[in-house]
């Protein structure tokens, strides 16, 4: 079991001095290559959730275990190190580093680290997701889903063990969106990652083996 | 997990810089304005500490000297001799005031004698002959008595080479001018051409016994490698154990002649230092505000590079290498700046400039320059930089949603932020004034400004928003709320262009008081020659010939020479320790032992008693009781001296016992004589004296019949023509004023650098609603109207109120330093707060008008 969540908590202080609880009383348990939607109503609490699971806000209470580690006990110096090694991670506006060219923020998670084959492997990441000859051009030179391309290539190229996609396709048109789609789909195939799929796309949430909404604060 | 290699966070920095050009290019281009003026002039200052330390030799023309106002004794000489290495050379030298007359001319000159050997470093060169050879020096002037003269002393004497000139009671023929002579100083202001001779010749001039104040030297060059400090403690110490006159003898070694030479051009040095620092502080401002807004900008970046698995720490380290970057860039602009400026300086400051004076960049400013360049602009960022603190990669999450974790930590590390700057700015201007007290009263008054003026600038934003409900057009409303919104902005334009304000307006606005009153030119109180060096038994007929010219000699006052043993009846020391700071510099030029008494009763009108009583009238010597001396208040304090303190001065060896009986001010711009210690009439009658005085109320001709008459009958008897003194003084001044306006121009020109770049900014991150505007229908003029109303608002209030504090400052410096000569000249009020207006509405429209030009159609495409 690589994910495994018991019991857990989440509340937001507000201005008037009470709390609203965005989570309450979750539980959740994934294997190991195992694809799973999270679906739920905007405002339900999904992006809270994966915010969570990468290590960058923690639980009010419960407990949360990737790989059999307890994340809200780690320090924040131990924190970062795990994410960086086992965390990929994809975002809807893509946020990719606007001065840097397409291979250069691929390789920027392996740089930050001292890889010696940052290079090598940062353009096997392209390739796998078919942009080898973009390689030099910045995000400002690449469509939506080219650049959300590159921000898999640089959520794929650590070798997370779990990757955690918020709305991937939510910022592109719908053809492109099943481009990037099938892409991830078949690289999370290929290598046996574990994925954590946030959406509101029914569609795309089928092509999960499963599929969990949230609402009212806990899963369904 | 391995680190990164060391360059990853500098390269990424770097790329990050080179993608923000245009940020990049002002924050660079406005510290460097700021830096370039304070790294110029500490080029001429290390250039001319470089210069005095290689040439005090030269000004002192040996290692070390003896001097001393009565001939030497030979057995004196034998006992100090003694105590110097083998082999070390010897040459004599006498100097004198004395007046000289040619074609009913007469002028005070400075005579020279020098014996073969003179000067032992620095080469003295002739108009005709050239390099004079210092091993028969002597002979060459004595061959047919001949003279050697400052070419000014031909000028103010209609005189030429080959000419014969009467010195003393002997005829000398001037054989050639001085254009170099490496022991030229200032300090005469150029009142008292030189003329050398030889040193026997000067013994016949008759002068010797005539002149009250001759000094006697011995130089001394000394053997390579000898220990001149030590030497200089023997010598001191057996100077120490004489008695008498001896005791009087003084050791001059070459670093303080440097030294005093040094100092004018220091204090000079030192102001224009304090004002290049406000153009670097109104260049931090600016480098401060678009760094604020370069770094909100990157806060995503940053969350971004924390969410791959960067740490806090290290995005930290990539915002410090961006500013380092961007520091060291800065310095590097600035020193080509300042190689411009460079050169400006010695043209500027001409006058108080030894000869052969060269400014170079040495490489010490440079490592400065860098090194404040880095450390300057991390530390006026360091407030904004904190807000990274703020930062959350968990926003990437929630594009919406805006944290703010604003507690009582958070502004306490917001206030501790600052502490850096005051540091760094109290640390740097104390090192420029090289004084504490200077140094902290400035950075003191630059932060009330900067308080005071950020409050006004805050009442007036919050104004402005008021008269935006009331106001009529809507470019005029918008305009006003603009300024209410944008107050970091806003502030950021007033602060910098008030503070300019004020300092274009301090310097001149204190001058002008100054000026005003000494060169007001019916003004009887100046008066228009001083006598000095007059024997007692002169006075008599002096007075005679005076009244027989019908004038009247007037504020005469006795001088009696004495040296101060005793305070309190402990032993009264003065300490030659360096000074590292001016004051301690300036205490230890009035401490002095051997000083200048004199004796009446009543205050003349140019003084007042501050504490204490009048002086009795006439001393009962039967009485036993102290003499009652009054002390000038500012010589009192220097010297470490109170009302009631007992002093005991050695009087020509007669000890006189004396107690402070009162402090008094002096206004020292009435140019009358005036004494640090005035004695209560009865004790010092008896005592060998000389007299001085002033005639006033002469014009051109009649003072040179005065002057000529003078000079013919009472040989001895000195004369200065006051007001060319006061002349040169102004001049002199004027230059010091020009160098410190230049200053401010400079750091003017940082504020409108300030100024652009923030109205650029804000317009780029208006462009959005301004090009919404022009959709609903605003044309091009009505949108530059808004910004020009905007910037005409911060213009004139900062304009007004840079004034306002430049006049309440100005009145404050002019009264505690000037005796309150002050004088308000309105217009060029008027004129600073119009100039500065218009320059903030250009500076604003020329920042703007590209980007106020570019068509709405751009709200299409950026999305
Ligand atoms: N940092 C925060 N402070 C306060 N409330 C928050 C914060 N983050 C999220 N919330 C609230 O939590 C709820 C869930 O937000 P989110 O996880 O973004 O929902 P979803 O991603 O499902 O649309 C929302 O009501 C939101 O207002
Ligand atoms: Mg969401």
């Amino acid at each position: 079991m690589i994910l495994k969540i018991k019991g857990l908590y989440k509340s937001f202080p507000q201005d008037n001095h009470k709390n609203i609880e965005v989570l309450k009383n979750l539980n959740l348990q994934v294997e190991e290559g195992e694809t799973v939607a999270v679906v739920g109503q905007s405002g339900s609490g999904k992006s809270t959730l994966l915010s969570m699971l990468a290590g960058l806000d923690r639980q009010s209470s419960g407990s949360l275990r990737i790989r059999g580690q307890e994340i809200s006990e780690m320090s924040e110096v131990k924190l970062t190190q795990f994410r960086a090694e086992n965390i990929g991670i994809i975002f809807q506006q893509f946020y990719l580093m606007p001065h840097l060219t397409a291979i250069e923020n691929v390789s920027l998670p392996l740089e930050m680290f001292g890889h010696k084959d940052s290079q090598q492997r940062s353009r096997d990441a392209l390739l796998q997701v078919g942009l080898a000859e973009r390689e030099t051009h910045f995000p400002h030179q690449l469509s939506g889903g080219e650049s959300q391309r590159v921000a898999i290539a640089r959520a794929i190229v650590i070798r997370p063990s779990i990757l955690l996609a918020d709305e991937p396709t939510g910022n592109l048109d719908n053809a492109t969106g099943i481009q990037v789609s099938n892409l991830l789909f078949d690289l999370v195939q290929t290598t046996g990652m574990t994925l954590l799929l946030v959406t509101h796309n029914i569609e795309l949430a089928q092509r999960c083996s499963r599929q969990l909404q949230l609402n009212s604060g806990s899963f369904q | 997990m391995k680190n990164p290699p060391a360059f990853f966070w500098f390269k990424l920095a770097f790329r990050k810089l080179l993608n923000n050009r245009r940020f990049s290019i002002f924050f660079i281009f406005n510290l460097a304005l700021g830096l370039a003026g304070f790294i110029a002039l500490d080029s001429f200052k290390v250039s001319l500490d470089n210069h005095l330390g290689q040439n005090s030799k030269a000004i002192l023309g040996a290692d070390v000297a003896l001097t001393s106002y009565v001939p030497f004794e030979e057995n004196t000489l034998n006992v100090l001799e003694e105590k110097l290495p083998q082999n070390t050379l010897s040459t004599r030298k006498i100097t004198l005031f004395t007046m000289v007359a040619a074609k009913n001319i007469s002028r005070l000159v400075q005579i020279t004698g020098v014996e073969d050997e003179y000067p032992f470093y620095g080469k003295m060169i002739l108009k005709k002959n050239g390099i004079v050879e210092s091993e028969n020096i002597e002979q060459s002037l004595k061959f047919s008595d001949e003279v050697w003269v400052y070419p000014e002393l031909l000028f103010m004497l209609g005189l030429s080479v080959g000419e014969s000139i009467k010195i003393g009671e002997k005829i000398f023929r001037i054989a050639d001018t001085i254009i170099d002579d490496p022991s030229s100083s200032f300090s005469s202001f150029g009142l008292a051409p030189r003329i050398y001779l030889g040193y026997s010749q000067m013994l016949e001039t008759g002068l010797l016994s005539k002149k009250s104040r001759v000094s006697y030297q011995r130089l001394y060059r000394l053997p390579e490698g000898a220990d001149l400090p030590g030497l200089n403690v023997e010598l001191k110490n057996k100077i120490n154990d004489f008695e008498g006159s001896e005791s009087k003898i003084r050791i001059l070694t070459h670093n303080r002649a440097g030294n005093n030479l040094g100092r004018l051009l220091g204090y000079i040095n030192d102001y224009l230092g304090l004002v290049a620092m406000i153009a670097v502080f109104l260049a931090g401002i600016g480098a401060a505000y678009l760094f604020r807004n370069y770094l909100v900008h990157s806060f995503r970046e940053i969350s971004i590079l924390m969410s791959l698995g960067a740490t806090r720490q290290q995005t930290y380290r990539m915002v410090l290498w961006q500013l380092g970057l961007l520091g060291t860039g800065s310095a590097l602009i600035a020193i080509i700046i300042s190689l411009g400026i460079l050169p400006l300086l010695p043209i500027l400051l001409k006058q108080f400039l030894p000869n052969g004076f060269e400014t170079q960049l040495s490489p010490i400013s440079l490592m400065f320059a860098l090194v404040l360049g880095g450390v300057g602009s991390l530390v006026f960022c360091l407030p904004v930089l904190s807000r990274i603190r703020t930062v959350e990669p968990l926003h990437l999450f929630h594009e919406n949603i805006e944290q703010k974790i604003v507690n009582s930590s958070f502004w306490k590390k917001q206030v501790l932020s600052y502490i850096p700057l005051l540091i760094l700015s109290w640390s740097l201007s104390v090192w420029q004034s090289h004084s504490l007290i200077v140094g902290s009263v400035f950075v003191g008054m630059l932060l009330v400004s900067i308080l005071f003026l950020g409050c006004i600038a805050w009442l007036v934003l919050a104004m402005a928003g008021n008269l935006s409900q009331i106001s009529g057009s809507t470019m005029k409303r918008l305009a006003f709320r603009n300024l209410q919104r944008n107050r970091t902005g806003a502030i950021s334009c007033f602060l910098a262009l008030a503070l300019g304000t004020l300092l274009i307006n301090l310097i001149p606005q204190i001058y002008q008081g100054l000026q005003e009153e000494v060169s007001r030119p019916d003004d009887f109180r100046i008066p228009s020659l001083f006598l000095f060096d007059i024997q007692q038994e002169q006075m008599e007929t002096l007075q005679k010939t005076l009244i027989s010219e019908k004038v009247n000699l007037n504020y005469l006052s006795p001088m009696v020479r004495a040296r101060l043993e005793k305070v309190n009846g402990k032993n009264f020391v003065y300490s030659d320790k360096v000074a590292l700071t001016r004051e301690q510099e300036r205490q230890q030029s009035f401490r002095r032992r051997n000083l200048n008494l004199s004796y009446r009763t009543e205050l003349s009108d140019s003084e007042h008693i501050v504490e204490g009583r009048m002086l009795a009238t006439n001393y009962d010597w039967d009485s036993g009781k102290p003499a009652e001396v009054s002390l000038e208040v500012r010589y009192a304090e220097r010297m470490g001296l109170k009302l009631g303190d007992f002093l005991t001065f050695n009087v020509q060896e007669v000890l006189v016992e004396a107690i402070v009986t009162n402090l008094r001010r002096v206004q020292w711009n009435s140019f009358q004589p005036n004494f640090f210690i005035i004695f209560q009439p009865g004790v010092l009658e008896d005592a060998p004296s000389t007299f001085l005085g002033s005639i006033g109320g002469l014009d051109a001709s009649g003072k040179l019949k005065i002057q000529n008459r003078i000079v013919s009958d009472y040989p001895n008897v000195s004369v200065i023509d006051v007001s060319r003194m006061v002349e040169r003084a102004l001049k002199i001044s004027d230059q010091m004023v020009l160098a410190l306006r230049l200053m401010a121009y400079l750091s003017i020109l940082a504020g409108l650098v300030v100024v652009f770049s923030i109205a650029r900014h804000e317009v780029d991150g208006r462009l959005w609603e301004l090009n919404m505007l022009k959709v609903l229908g605003a044309k091009f003029s009505d949108i530059q109207k808004m910004i020009q109303i905007e910037f005409a608002v911060l213009g004139i209030f900062a304009g007004l109120f840079g004034v306002v504090l430049s006049l309440i400052m100005s009145y404050g410096i002019s009264w505690w330093f000037f005796e309150n000569l002050w004088k308000w000249t309105w217009p060029t009020s008027l004129a600073s707060i119009i100039g500065v207006t218009s320059l903030s509405v250009g500076v604003a429209s020329l920042a703007t008008s590209r980007t106020l030009r570019s068509s709405p159609l751009t709200l299409l495409r950026a999305s």
